[in-house]
């Protein structure tokens, strides 16, 4: 055998086990859920002897709905704020000239490197304070300050390539600084603004620490601490555990397969 | 004339700069009152003895709460299974996810947006759905890892994948490796498009193919974006929580803690604030040397 051939089914070998290890736990989760307690314990390996919705419907009695539902507003709110936020402030790192400029990129930078685990115990009393515990305020303030800096930085490279002339045409017509931003840089701005959209939303999403200090009432907990409630009731019954990742997992999964273009290349962009 | 344009000037410089400072401002009040000013308390608070019912009645104990930190096992556990996951992650997410995106580059032909989907998926999925999977996979009773394994007739763990201290960590950085590997991979991938085929071409005629021509043409071009691949990897590992809390809450007896975790029990379970504030300063410190050659590898690029 040819050394070109070898190396071509190295490199399509390495790819498919890759893969499968990939997308063994997703057949295992969908599996699981239509499999009964019996089955799961007697042939782990076999398939569900009969396709069981029962799981699916115990999954959702315990208000999955609404764990979704708080998930969505904290992840719509956030990033609506985080987008326009931090596009100001890069416009204005990127763009303009102001003397504090360098110090405000500084403190963005610290600010991107600082995890919440690093000010815990002042955060939520901070939150605490404002009287914001238990209230989906709670994270989505916290969550929005702890996503600025990254966006920021995200936004500060697109401006920095964003052609002067149009700037300066403006400027001429006698437009201020942020009637450019706003009625100019934001239309202009669709791929930026749709990479950082898309990187933060996934973020916030997925976002459990600062949730979990912050909301302990179930009416406002958002979906990954629903899915811990999942898992500490139901401990071994594994069937509807699956049923409730899957049915929590599904959407985004739909989401990410038919937008998955623009997913890569949101990230992809994080290098340059 | 000359007066009129002064004014007019000095007019339009005030009135740019107030909406410069608007423009500004929001952004620093957030990161100030949710990140900035907490940071400030977490190093005041660390000095103090105080608990979550007594969050305004704090005791001054001066450096006690950083004694018992350097005398705390679990802390230097924690501390270490940090690193651990620093050097694991580099390897397994930016090491392998290297090798993958230069197959999918230029090393086959069919297939490369299927399997670059597939590889990327457990990127949307949120890290505690994965660990609630993991653990499935990895139950003594039901899972299938031990079920494969007994078919073929290997030997399993005794004390279960995840109970055994010795390679629980490692299993872990198993479910770590399978969430972040394909964003590596992706972001790697990004860089390997950018190289031009008329590079390859040349070295084609230098003699240079293949894993050959990766090694000494490909990776040196892509040398910026594996930095900012390890960076973000490295600040990732010290931002670890999800994966050791779903997975084994730091067990079994502490041998998993990671710091993230660690400052979680201290503050939320034991209810030592002081002592949460002052773990939470080491990792301040780490997080800001690592924002620091973030700022360099930055301005390289």
């Amino acid at each position: 055998m040819s050394k070109f051939k070898l190396a071509n089914i190295f490199a399509y070998g390495f790819v498919t086990l890759f893969s499968i290890y990939v997308l063994l736990p997703i057949i295992v989760m969908i599996l699981t859920t239509f499999k009964t307690r019996r089955e799961i314990f007697l042939e782990p390996l076999g398939l569900p002897g009969q396709f069981n919705f029962s799981s699916f419907e115990k999954a959702l009695s315990i208000g999955l709905g609404g764990f979704i539902f708080n998930s969505f507003l904290v992840s719509l709110f956030s990033v609506i704020l985080i987008v326009i936020i931090a596009g100001m402030a890069a416009y204005v790192l990127a763009r303009i000239d102001f003397r504090i400029n360098r110090y405000v990129y500084l403190l963005i930078v610290a600010g991107f490197a600082i995890p919440p685990a690093a000010v815990l115990v002042p955060l939520y009393a901070t939150v605490s304070n404002l009287g914001l515990l238990n209230s989906i305020y709670g994270v989505v303030m916290p969550l929005t300050a702890f996503g600025i800096p990254f966006t920021v930085i995200l936004f500060y490279a697109f401006f920095l390539d964003f052609p002067k002339e149009v700037e300066e045409a403006a400027t001429i017509d006698g437009c201020s600084k942020m009637q450019i931003f706003f009625r100019i840089i934001i239309p202009l701005s669709g791929p930026a603004i749709a990479s950082a959209a898309i990187f933060q939303t996934v973020w916030i999403w997925n976002e459990f620490l600062l949730a979990l200090i912050m909301l302990t009432s179930d009416e406002v907990k958002t979906l990954p601490l629903g899915l811990m409630k999942l898992r500490g009731e139901w401990s071994s019954d594994w069937p509807s555990i699956m049923a409730g990742l899957t049915i929590a997992i599904l959407p985004v999964l739909i989401v990410f397969l038919i937008f998955q273009k623009y997913f890569v290349r949101s990230l992809a962009g994080l290098g340059k | 004339m000359n007066k009129t344009q002064t004014n007019s000037t000095g007019f339009s410089l005030s009135s740019d700069r107030v909406s410069v400072i608007i423009l500004l401002i929001p952004a620093l009040i957030f990161c100030t009152i949710f990140i900035f000013i907490p940071a400030f308390w977490a190093i005041v608070g660390s000095f103090y003895s105080y608990g979550m019912t007594s969050l305004n009645d704090w005791k001054w104990v001066g450096f006690d709460n950083y004694i018992k930190a350097s005398q705390d096992e679990f802390f230097w556990i924690a501390l270490k299974n940090n690193f651990i996951i620093v050097f694991a992650s580099i390897v397994l997410q930016v090491g392998v996810g290297t090798i993958l995106a230069a197959i999918l580059d230029r090393g086959i032909k069919y297939g490369k947006v299927i399997f670059r989907t597939i590889i990327f998926t457990p990127m949307v999925i949120s890290s505690v759905a994965v660990s609630i999977i993991w653990l499935i996979i990895y139950d003594p009773n039901v899972g299938i890892l031990n079920s494969i394994l007994k078919a073929i007739g290997l030997p399993t763990p005794s004390m279960g994948w995840l109970g055994d201290p010795d390679i629980s960590i490692w299993m872990i950085m198993i479910v770590a490796g399978w969430q972040n590997t394909g964003f590596m991979m992706v972001l790697i991938l990004a860089g390997l498009q950018g190289v031009s085929k008329e590079v390859y071409d040349a070295a084609e005629i230098d003699g240079a193919t293949g894993v050959k021509a990766f090694w000494y043409i490909t990776l040196p071009m892509i040398r910026n974006i594996l930095i900012v691949a390890i960076l973000i990897t490295t600040i990732g590992a010290f931002k670890v929580f999800e994966f050791v809390y779903v997975l084994t809450q730091g067990g079994p007896s502490n041998a998993t803690q990671v710091l993230g975790t660690y400052i979680y029990l201290q503050a939320f379970n034991l209810l030592h604030m002081g002592y949460a504030n002052a773990l939470s300063v080491v990792l301040l410190i780490i997080a800001l040397i690592l924002g620091w050659f973030q700022l360099k590898a930055s301005r390289r690029a």
